[in-house]
């Protein structure tokens, strides 16, 4: 069997292992597993409309994952996505709601500017890492919360709505990403998703560069050896990888809350990351695991009315899929590792 | 009398793979028979059926002239059978004692007596002459050491046929000879050694029997004494192949390497390198002799451009490379076999055509408007795995699936296959089976007569003197000497060695 359909089949085991655990969970608290996973799945996939409730869902972890994966196929790791969604999301409502531009240009514009904030927010972990060495797994940590607090202090201390709760003007309606169908508030950006992600999988197996990054992700010795600056090359990455971060930030703010407020979004940040590690840091393979982690988002809205089941088996069940799935990840690579080598630097 | 070990017809398949085909091995208690063949001839396949590790598909196990079933490696300890592999399993961060009895701890009232390990590790230690401090911390120690104590692993578990697997692969000389006293010390107490190895010097001289593996079967099973060299290698090889010094013409031509008083540290930010000077001329090869740790490796990273120099020069034709960046050296003209290529020279997880692509992605026709011609690479590839003789299932196996010759062969197809004027080769055959070490010989006279300037690194002496023009000897960081490799004998090599610098020894030829 080859190495890919081993992969894929291990991951696909372990969500059925998860998915089992998670049915003696729910029979634990005296419901029917049966009933609760014909809700869950009727909630995500049910109709058109829930079907575009999953996507709406799916796209900020789509966007969180894909810059999960560009950071991971180096070697590192980005741990800080939320922390640019939220700097991407807040940029971007501020071009919003504070200036007056010509409609295509004022959402491009605000896109444009939520991945410059993610950039930006990325770079000092970058640079830590590049000059010093720095573990970018802490440093992008802790600018999690620094960015969900200090846009919460910019929007309730600085641009808060006059009257309003904790969050800042409307933004334009030129600057509005616009809803693909009317009975939804799901935008374009789940194209930019999906385009995204096919882009950065052709990326990585088509350039020199996707390779040099491919390479030093796999053995960084190697691609020094190999001439490739791999300090340089890893600032670079990250720097994309953050950008990548704020815009999915960008689309959370001009497509779907058309604002910036406080608690902006519910982890979709964390879920990004997940997804990516589940896919294994494959681009194609993170459409799924958002896929799968939007359904069980948009599943379980009705989960408390139609059930007797709270909402937080969702979370219990997402813990369990984790939980196999990155036990079966690391049973694979013990299998394949030899004395000395690892592959992520964690 | 009973054999000690006797396998009867082992055949073991993988897939449409026959890696033993009715192999047959009987091993008489109380000698050192030595297991010989080249990569991928079944040895280790054979070792590892013995030791349970691997199921027969046909065949018998005899232990003691018991037919003896072994589903796994506890039941071929508890068999009496230990097995030292190639690469160590040992934890850098627990004591000797502590890993020599890792997973059968000795213990009072539940916890662990390591007062105890470390008498018992201590006795074991004297009685069969393993010198380890038992209170010591594993990563501190040399791989000699680390040796040392995967081999009271075994003894600690009470192993009295005792396999090693390529044992001398990682070892200095000076290691290697003190593990043979210690093998014969075994046989002496009675003991069986099964030693793998296609390093013929040492099976010459430490085994009692040789039996010879060849395409999963075997060929042979003889006296060593009864035996030369050449025959040995010709059973392995299935032809003749001569290691003897390879005929050529002066050649050289306009020095291309130049190293003025370089100097550089080590890990530990000692000198390691200590005021070397020297030139490569175009079309000839200047070899570099010396113990394992005499500042060869740091040479060789400082020269790519892997570590910096503290003081002194080098450049590549007229360009000053001095802390220049390794892509800026490669631009410049270099090409780099490393010694470790497991560290360096490979990416495992990647295809044999993606190792090849390395140091080349940027440029035509490898890559054409930003984008990677993976049908010229794998065309390439294909094309490379022919001329260096490369076994593998294709250019798109994983290296990692390769054996450890033929992921040598991968380094020195890509670093050869360029079109560098300096070639920086590091132990190009260290672990290498004869054919392909041959093979690699070849390639490397055939790059001196392309007129490319060759510095080769080795610590084996033949190898030096079958190849090089000129052999500098290093020794503490210094280059003690320089012999003209013409007639040179191995003895005048072995005194600069041990930095022992007769006057007498050429200076004139270090100039």
């Amino acid at each position: 069997m080859s190495d890919p359909v081993r992969a894929v089949l291990g991951q696909v085991l372990a969500v059925a292992i998860a998915i089992a655990l998670g049915a003696l969970v729910i029979l634990a608290v005296g419901e029917s597993p049966v009933r609760v996973f014909r809700v869950l799945f009727l909630g995500a996939f049910g109709d058109a409309t829930k079907i575009a409730g999953t996507l709406l869902q799916t796209t900020p972890i789509l966007v969180c994952g894909i810059a999960a994966c560009i950071s991971l196929r180096a070697g590192l790791f980005n741990i800080g996505v939320e922390g640019q969604l939220f700097m991407g999301g807040f940029a971007a409502a501020w071009i919003g709601f504070g200036f007056s531009l010509p409609p295509v240009f004022h959402v491009l514009l605000g896109l444009a500017v939520a991945a410059l904030a993610g950039l930006a927010w990325i770079a000092i972990p970058a640079f830590f890492r590049a000059r010093y060495g720095a573990n970018e797994v802490v440093s992008t940590i802790l600018s999690n919360y620094v960015a969900v607090l200090l846009t919460s202090y910019l929007t309730i201390f600085l641009f808060k709505r006059p009257g309003g709760w904790s969050e800042t003007p409307p933004i334009h309606e030129s600057a509005y990403l616009p809803a693909i169908f009317d009975f939804s508030r799901l935008n374009w950006g789940i194209v930019i998703g999906l385009a995204l992600a096919v882009g950065v999988w052709f990326y990585f197996r088509a350039t020199p560069r996707g390779y040099a990054i491919t390479t030093m992700g796999s053995n960084p010795k190697f691609a020094e050896y190999g001439g490739i600056d791999i300090r340089r090359q890893g600032f670079a990455v990250l720097l994309v990888s953050g950008a990548v971060g704020g815009l999915a930030g960008g689309i959370e703010a001009l497509g779907v809350h058309r604002r910036f407020m406080e608690g902006f979004a519910p982890g979709f940040g964390f879920d990004g990351v997940i997804a990516a590690l589940l896919a294994n840091g494959h681009p194609l393979g993170t459409i799924v695991t958002a896929l799968f982690f939007g359904a069980l988002r948009n599943g379980s809205l009705l989960l408390e009315v139609d059930t007797n089941a709270s909402r937080e088996i969702i979370t219990v069940i997402q813990a369990l899929i984790i939980l196999a799935v990155s036990a079966q990840i690391l049973m694979r690579r013990r299998a394949d590792s030899t004395a000395g080598e690892r592959r992520w630097k964690f | 009398m009973d054999y000690a070990v006797e396998l009867k017809r082992i055949t073991k398949r993988f897939g449409s793979f026959t890696a033993n085909e009715s192999v047959d091995l009987a091993v008489r208690p109380g000698e050192i028979h030595a297991v010989v063949g080249e990569n991928g001839a079944g040895k280790t396949t054979l070792m590892n059926v013995l030791f349970g590790l691997l199921q027969p598909d046909e065949g018998e196990i005899l232990i003691d002239g018991k037919p003896t079933v072994l589903p796994g490696p506890t039941a071929a300890i508890a068999a009496g059978i230990g097995m030292v592999h190639q690469h160590f399993k040992l934890v850098p961060s627990l004591t000797v004692a502590e890993n020599v009895f890792l997973g059968m701890e000795i213990t009072k009232g539940g916890l662990i007596d390591h007062r105890a390990q470390r008498a018992r590790t201590a006795e074991l230690s004297r009685t069969f002459g393993l010198k380890v401090d038992p209170g010591e911390r594993v990563g501190l120690l040399s791989v000699g050491i680390e040796q040392r104590i995967e081999i009271l692993k075994v003894l600690a578990r009470g192993a009295r046929i005792i396999i090693l697997d390529e044992p001398t692969a990682v070892l200095t000389p000076q290691e290697s000879r003190e593990l043979f006293e210690t093998l014969r010390g075994f046989v002496a107490k009675g003991m069986t050694v099964i030693f793998i190895s296609h390093h013929l010097e040492e099976v010459m001289e430490v085994s009692d029997t040789v039996t010879v593996l060849r395409l999963g079967k075997k060929i042979a099973t003889r006296p060593t004494a009864d035996l030369t060299k050449a025959e040995l290698v010709q059973m392995m090889v299935g032809r003749a192949v001569s290691f003897d010094r390879r005929p050529r013409e002066k050649s050289a031509g306009a020095p291309v390497l130049a190293v003025e008083r370089l100097w550089a540290r080590d890990e530990r930010g000692l000198p390691a390198v200590r005021d070397v000077s020297f030139e490569v001329r175009a079309g000839e090869v200047v070899g570099i002799a010396g113990v394992a740790g005499n500042g060869q490796t740091e040479l060789a990273e400082v020269l790519a451009g892997l570590r910096p120099e503290s003081h002194g020069r080098f450049r590549l034709g007229d360009v000053d490379l001095t802390g220049r960046s390794p892509a800026a050296i490669r631009a410049a003209g270099l090409a780099h076999v490393p010694g470790d290529r497991m560290v360096r020279g490979v990416d495992r997880h990647a295809s044999v055509a993606a190792n090849i692509l390395m140091t080349r992605q940027d440029r035509a026709p490898w890559s054409r408007r930003g984008l990677i011609d993976w049908s010229y690479v794998r065309h390439r590839a294909e094309e490379l795995i022919g001329r260096f003789d490369i076994r593998t299932q294709g250019p798109d196996a994983p290296v990692k699936s390769l054996s450890g010759g033929n992921i040598q062969k991968v380094v020195v197809a890509r670093e050869f296959s360029g079109d560098a004027r300096f070639l920086l080769v590091d132990q190009p055959t260290r672990g290498v089976d004869i054919g392909a070490q041959e093979a690699i010989h070849d390639e490397i006279m055939r790059q001196r007569a392309e007129g490319r300037a060759i510095l080769l690194i080795s610590v084996q002496l033949d190898e030096l003197i079958a190849l090089a023009d000129r052999i500098l000897v290093m020794f503490n960081g210094r280059i003690m000497g320089a012999l003209d490799a013409e007639g040179v004998s191995e003895d005048a090599l072995g005194l600069l060695m041990a930095g022992i610098a007769p006057e007498a020894v050429s200076r004139e030829a270090a100039a």
